[in-house]
C-alpha cells in the first residue's frame, strides 16, 4: 500500500519546533490519539501510486470516501479567517468574526453535510443550498446580504466520473474541428467556416481566416476557448479537480497546496490559520477518485406494474414533446480511463505537465460500468438524460429560472447548463435553487430555449403528465 | 571612452558598508533570497535556431545594439531585426515551431550593404497607417525610415516622406500619436557630437523631434526638425503619460559620462507647441546617471507608471512621489526598498559595480507579478566595474518586491548584454528572450518554465492581447493602456514606442494570470476611451478591435 501517514497542514508553530528542537527524522509524527479531533489522517503519494502499477481506484477510493465524509476541524486547517471563499487566492479585507457564515463561508466543515440525499455524494435539501459569488466582488462577500450572491441547491456527484469522461472526448472532438477550420483557412487562403458537433450535439459554429485569427460569435453554449465545464448549474467548471479546490476552499477552508500554496500565493498559508499546505496533492485525487468512481444514478427496477407502464409511455412522450433534444438520453464514451490529472486544467488546479505521469483510474473495471449498456461500436452510452450544454432557460414570459442577481464566470444570469435528470426521482427539491417542490412545477418553469418544449408538456391531458412524471421518478440514484 | 565611475563606486562602498544587506548580497543573489514565486528555466539557443550575429565596431559602438521584435510577414509571430554596429544589421524570419524549439531564417531586407551597417538600434512602428508594421534605424550617420512592405520587405522612405536623417550618433528613439495628428511623432536621441570641439567631453549633441505633416494627397511629411535642446547623451528615450493627462510627455535617460551640467530630462509636449523641459521650478529633480535603459510599467495601478532607469552601478526605480501629484513629476527611489539596485554581479567573484543597459518589465513565471529583466555588461574594458556581468532576472515577489534569479534561470552567461526584447517566439505562453551582446554572439534563450528542452511544462497561466483600430490612424493603438483583471486584481500595460536600450517591439502584449483562468480586459484607447470589458479565457491569444463586442482569438500554426 502506498498509504503514508503524514499530517497534513502542520502547525506552523509546531513546524517551527519540529525544525528547531528535534532532529529531521522525527517529522515522521506519532499517530494521533485515538480520540484526536483532527479529520485529516493520511496522505498518499500520487508520483509513487502512478508509478507504482498498483490499481489507484482501491488506494485512492476508502481515502477519498473518509475525506468527503470527514469533519475538518481547526486542526485540520478548516475556516479561512484572512482568506475569502474565491477561486483565484484572494484575501479578506478584514478577518471575519465568524468562523462559520450561511453566506460567504465557511458554510461546512463537510461535503456530506449537504451532499447527502439519499446517499453520501447525492444531492442536498433547500436547507443545504448554498451561496455562491465570485467571492472577491462585493465587499468581498463577507456581507449577510443575500444580494451579493445566487443561491443554488446542492447537486448530486453520482456519475459525475463519467460526465468528466465525456466532456474531455467533445473538447477534445471540438478542438480538433477547431484546428480543422484554421488548418483550412490557411490552406486556401480565405475565410472558412465550421459547425461544430459532437457526439451529435451542436455548439454554434466557427469562422476562421488565413492568419489563423478566430471569429467566436457563432459559438452556441459552450466557452471561447471550447473547453466543456460539465460542473455546476452553470457548466463553468472542467474537472472534478478543479471543482474540488474550489469548494474546498470556499465551503471548509480548507486550502489545498496546488493553488494556494507557496508557488502562486507566495505563502503556505494563505488563509492564515497557521495550518500550512492544508490539503495536498494526494487528498484532492483521492477525493476526485472517489467522487469519479461513484456509480451513476440508474432507474428503479422495483416498480409496480401501473408505474412502469405510466413511465415507459413517460419516456416516449419526453422525446415526442421535444424535452429529449436536450436531456438527450444516452451519450457514448469512447474510453473508461480516468486521468488524474485530466487534460484541460490549468495553473492552480494540478495539471498533468505537473506530474511525471498522471494516476489511470480505469473506471470499466468497476461493476456498475460494465452493467451500462454499449452500442455497436463497443461505447458506453451514458445515461445522463443531458447534453452538456448550457442554454437560456428564462425569459420574460417565464422567468422562474431568471431569477438569479449575478452572473457566474462569464455566463448571464438566465442561461444554465442542461440539469442531467439522471438520479432526479432522488434529488428534490427541483431547480437551481431548490425552490420547486414538483416535477410538474420545475417542467413549467422552462422558457427561454425550452419554451416549446414546455408549452407541449403543458398541452397534454393530465394522464400524459402524469406518465411523464412518472418517467422522472423512475430515474434514482440507488440507496 | 567611457572612464571608471570612481564617485559611484565610492558612493557605493559608503551604501555597502551603512546597509548590512548589501554587504550580504556581494555574491550569488542580490537580495540574499531565493524566490518564492517560481522560477523559469531557460537554454541557450541561438546557434541552432540559426541565428549568427554579433554586434561590434569601435567606440561608436560600446553603446547601441538594439534589437526590433514585431512581425514581418504578417503571420502575426515575432520576427528579429538585430543591429550590427559595424557588421551589417539582420533580419531574420521567426520559424519557431508552436512551444517547439527557436527556429529562424534570416532574410533579405532590401536594403544595401551601406544602408544595413552602422546600425545601433532599431524601432518598429506603423507610421504610415497601412497597418504594415515599419521600421526606423538609429545609426551612426543618417538614421532611416523604412517602410515595411510585407514578406519581410522593406523600402528606404527618407526622402519620399522628406525626412533627414542627418548626420549624428543616434541613440535612442520613442514615437507618439498626438492628438488630432493622424501620423506619429517621431523623437530621435543622439549622443556625443564628435565634431564639436573638445569631443567627447561636454559635447552632446542636441536631440530632434519630427512632427508629422499630411501632405496634400494624404501621405506624411517629416520635413521639420524640432531641436530639445540642450540634449545630454541620451541613451532611451519614452513618450509616456507621467500624469495621466493623456498628454504624454518624453522622458530621456542621458549617460552623464559625456555631458556637462546635464540631467534625467523630461519634456513637456504640447499639442501644436514647442516642446519644453521640466525645469526645478517645474518641481522636476536634478538626477545625474549613466543612465542607459528606461522600463516603465505601472507597478501599483494608481495611473502613474514606475519608471527603471538602468545605469551603471544601481538601477533606479523612480515612484511617483507621495507630496506630487499631477501638476509636479517629482519622483522618489524605490530601487532599494524593492530590491531592483541590481548595483553589481549577483554571481562570480567580481564586487565591482555593474553595467546595466536594456530594461524590461515583463512576466516570464506567469505569475501575475511583474519582472524586470536587465542586460548587463562591461562598456569594453573598464577596470572599475565587473567584468564578468551576467544579465538580471529580478522576478517580482508577492510583498512586492523582486528577488534576483537570473543564475537558477540560467541566463548568466558570461557576455557584454546591450539591447535586448523578451518575446513569445514560440508561441507557446512563455517569454523567450533575445539579448544583442557586443563582441559576442547574440543569446536567444527559450524559456523552459518548469520544464526541460525536451519536455517544457507551462507555469502559471497567461493571456496575450493585441489591439488595434481598424479604419482609424494609429492601427496599432500605441497611447493606447490594456487592464487586465483577475478577481481584486488589475494589471495594466501601456502600447508604447520608445524606451529600452536601442530596442523596440510591436505585437502581442504578454500577460500573466497566475492561477486565474479567466479574465477580464478593458482598453483604455489612445484617445481616452474606454472600451467594455472583453471577458477572454486564459492561455490564449486574443485580438480587441475598436467596438467590436467580441475578441477574435488568434491560434499559430
Amino acid at each position: 500500500m502506498i498509504h503514508t501517514f503524514r499530517p497534513a497542514g502542520t502547525p506552523i508553530a509546531l513546524a517551527l519546533f519540529l525544525a528547531t528542537a528535534v532532529p529531521a527524522p522525527v517529522f515522521a509524527d506519532p499517530d494521533p490519539q485515538p480520540w484526536s479531533e483532527r479529520a485529516i489522517r493520511e496522505d498518499v503519494d500520487i508520483t509513487a501510486l502512478a508509478a507504482s502499477g498498483e490499481d489507484p481506484i482501491s488506494v485512492l477510493q476508502p481515502l477519498g470516501e473518509r475525506l468527503f465524509s470527514a469533519r475538518f476541524t481547526t486542526l485540520d486547517g478548516a475556516g479561512r479567517p484572512d482568506a475569502t471563499g474565491a477561486i483565484v487566492p484572494t484575501k479578506a479585507r478584514r478577518r471575519s468574526h465568524l468562523p462559520f457564515q450561511r453566506l460567504a463561508g465557511m458554510d461546512a466543515n463537510a461535503c456530506a453535510s449537504c451532499h447527502n440525499e439519499p446517499v453520501v455524494g447525492g444531492a442536498g435539501a433547500f436547507t443545504a443550498n448554498v451561496f455562491v459569488s465570485e467571492g472577491f466582488e462585493s465587499a468581498d462577500f463577507d456581507t449577510i446580504d443575500p444580494q451579493f450572491s445566487n443561491e443554488r441547491n446542492t447537486n448530486a456527484i453520482q456519475g459525475a466520473g463519467l460526465i468528466e469522461l465525456l466532456a474531455r472526448e467533445m473538447t477534445a472532438d471540438l478542438r480538433r474541428q477547431r484546428q480543422d477550420v484554421l488548418a483550412k483557412a490557411r490552406a486556401n487562403g480565405k475565410t472558412a467556416k465550421t459547425k461544430l458537433v459532437s457526439k451529435g450535439i451542436s455548439f454554434g459554429s466557427l469562422t476562421a481566416d488565413p492568419d489563423g485569427t478566430l471569429d467566436v460569435s457563432g459559438l452556441d453554449g459552450i466557452d471561447d476557448d471550447l473547453t466543456l465545464r460539465p460542473f455546476s448549474q452553470k457548466g463553468v467548471f472542467a474537472s472534478l479537480r478543479q471543482f474540488t479546490v474550489n469548494a474546498m476552499n470556499a465551503h471548509h477552508g480548507m486550502q489545498a497546496r496546488e493553488r494556494f500554496g507557496s508557488t502562486w500565493t507566495g505563502t503556505d498559508d494563505f488563509d492564515d490559520d497557521g495550518h500550512t499546505d492544508e490539503l495536498t496533492p494526494g487528498h484532492i485525487s483521492a477525493l476526485v477518485a472517489w467522487q469519479a468512481t461513484l456509480p451513476a444514478p440508474t432507474r428503479k427496477q422495483d416498480l409496480p406494474d401501473i408505474w412502469q407502464d405510466a413511465a415507459q409511455a413517460g419516456e416516449t412522450l419526453f422525446g415526442e414533446i421535444g424535452c429529449s433534444a436536450c436531456h438527450i438520453p444516452e451519450l457514448p464514451l469512447e474510453s473508461l480511463v480516468f486521468h488524474d490529472p485530466g487534460p484541460y486544467d490549468t495553473a492552480g488546479t494540478l495539471r498533468q505537465s505537473d506530474v511525471v505521469s498522471p494516476l489511470a483510474l480505469d473506471l470499466g473495471t468497476l461493476d456498475w460500468v460494465k452493467a451500462l449498456p454499449r452500442d455497436d461500436q463497443g461505447r458506453v452510452l451514458v445515461p445522463l438524460f443531458g447534453d452538456l450544454k448550457r442554454h437560456k432557460i428564462a425569459d420574460a414570459a417565464n422567468d422562474t429560472f431568471g431569477n438569479e442577481l449575478l452572473a457566474q464566470r462569464f455566463v448571464a444570469r438566465d442561461v444554465f447548463m442542461t440539469a442531467e435528470l439522471w438520479g432526479i426521482g432522488s434529488t428534490a427539491p427541483y431547480g437551481h435553487r431548490g425552490d420547486l417542490t414538483t416535477l410538474n412545477e420545475v417542467i413549467l418553469a422552462h422558457g427561454g430555449e425550452a419554451t416549446a418544449s414546455r408549452k407541449a408538456y403543458s398541452d397534454l391531458e393530465e394522464q400524459d403528465r402524469q406518465s411523464v412524471i412518472a418517467f422522472l421518478r423512475s430515474l434514482e440514484i440507488a440507496e | 571612452m567611457r572612464q571608471a565611475g570612481f564617485l559611484a563606486l565610492t558612493l557605493l562602498a559608503v551604501t555597502a558598508s551603512a546597509c548590512p544587506a548589501f554587504a550580504d548580497n556581494i555574491s550569488g543573489n542580490t537580495s540574499g533570497q531565493s524566490s518564492l514565486a517560481p522560477v523559469p528555466v531557460f537554454a541557450e539557443e541561438a546557434q541552432s535556431a540559426g541565428i549568427n550575429h554579433i554586434y561590434d565596431g569601435a567606440w561608436e559602438f560600446f553603446v547601441g545594439g538594439g534589437t526590433a521584435i514585431f512581425d514581418c510577414d504578417g503571420d502575426r509571430r515575432p520576427d528579429l531585426f538585430l543591429a550590427g554596429g559595424k557588421n551589417p544589421a539582420q533580419l531574420f524570419r521567426n520559424a519557431s515551431p508552436t512551444a517547439g524549439p527557436l527556429k529562424f531564417e534570416p532574410v533579405d531586407t532590401g536594403l544595401s550593404d551601406r544602408q544595413s551597417a552602422n546600425v545601433l538600434g532599431a524601432y518598429p512602428l506603423d507610421f504610415n497607417n497601412d497597418d504594415v508594421l515599419d521600421l526606423v534605424l538609429l545609426r551612426l550617420g543618417e538614421n532611416l525610415l523604412l517602410e515595411g512592405k510585407g514578406s519581410c520587405r522593406f523600402d528606404v522612405t527618407n526622402r519620399a516622406l522628406a525626412f533627414d536623417g542627418g548626420r549624428e550618433w543616434t541613440t535612442a528613439f520613442s514615437a507618439t500619436f498626438e492628438p488630432d495628428l493622424e501620423f506619429p511623432t517621431l523623437a530621435f536621441g543622439n549622443y556625443v557630437d564628435r565634431s564639436a570641439p573638445g569631443s567627447p567631453w561636454g559635447t552632446c549633441h542636441d536631440n530632434f523631434l519630427f512632427r508629422p505633416e499630411t501632405t496634400g494627397d494624404g501621405d506624411v511629411s517629416y520635413s521639420e526638425a524640432t531641436r530639445l535642446s540642450p540634449g545630454y547623451c541620451s541613451l532611451s528615450m519614452l513618450f509616456t503619460d507621467w500624469n495621466r493627462s493623456g498628454e504624454p510627455a518624453l522622458r530621456i535617460s542621458n549617460d552623464r559620462q559625456y555631458y556637462r551640467g546635464g540631467e534625467e530630462q523630461l519634456w513637456a509636449v504640447p499639442p501644436g507647441r514647442p516642446p519644453r523641459p521640466y525645469r526645478k521650478a517645474d518641481g522636476w529633480q536634478h538626477l545625474k546617471i549613466w543612465g542607459m535603459g528606461i522600463a516603465s510599467i505601472d507597478l501599483d495601478v494608481d495611473g502613474f507608471p514606475e519608471y527603471a532607469l538602468t545605469s551603471m552601478g544601481d538601477t533606479k526605480l523612480q515612484k511617483l512621489a507621495e507630496d506630487s501629484d499631477e501638476t509636479v513629476p517629482v519622483y522618489q527611489d524605490i530601487a532599494f526598498d524593492l530590491r531592483v539596485t541590481a548595483h553589481r554581479p549577483y554571481a562570480g567573484e567580481d564586487l565591482k559595480p555593474s553595467t546595466g543597459w536594456h530594461s524590461e518589465f515583463q512576466d516570464v513565471n506567469n505569475d501575475g507579478l511583474w519582472d524586470l529583466y536587465i542586460a548587463k555588461g562591461n562598456v569594453e574594458a573598464m577596470p572599475d566595474f565587473a567584468a564578468y556581468d551576467p544579465d538580471n532576472l529580478l522576478l517580482g515577489q508577492w510583498d512586492g518586491r523582486f528577488t534576483e534569479a537570473g543564475s537558477e534561470a540560467g541566463i548568466g552567461l558570461d557576455r557584454r548584454g546591450r539591447g535586448a526584447g523578451l518575446a513569445d517566439f514560440n508561441a507557446d505562453g512563455l517569454l523567450d528572450i533575445v539579448v544583442v551582446n557586443r563582441g559576442a554572439p547574440a543569446s536567444l534563450f527559450r524559456n523552459l518554465g518548469q520544464g526541460t528542452a525536451e519536455h517544457p511544462k507551462p507555469l502559471g497561466n497567461w493571456l496575450a492581447v493585441d489591439i488595434r483600430q481598424p479604419g482609424k490612424p494609429n492601427r496599432r493603438a500605441v497611447g493606447a493602456k490594456i487592464s487586465v483583471r483577475t478577481g481584486t486584481r488589475s494589471m495594466v500595460k501601456d502600447v508604447q514606442i520608445g524606451a529600452g536600450h536601442a530596442s523596440g517591439q510591436s505585437g502581442f502584449v504578454h500577460f500573466g494570470l497566475g492561477v486565474a483562468e479567466r479574465a477580464n480586459v478593458r482598453i483604455k484607447w489612445p484617445d481616452g476611451d474606454w472600451s467594455h470589458a472583453y471577458r477572454v479565457f486564459a492561455n490564449g491569444h486574443v485580438i480587441i478591435d475598436r467596438g467590436a463586442e467580441k475578441a477574435r482569438l488568434w491560434y499559430p500554426e
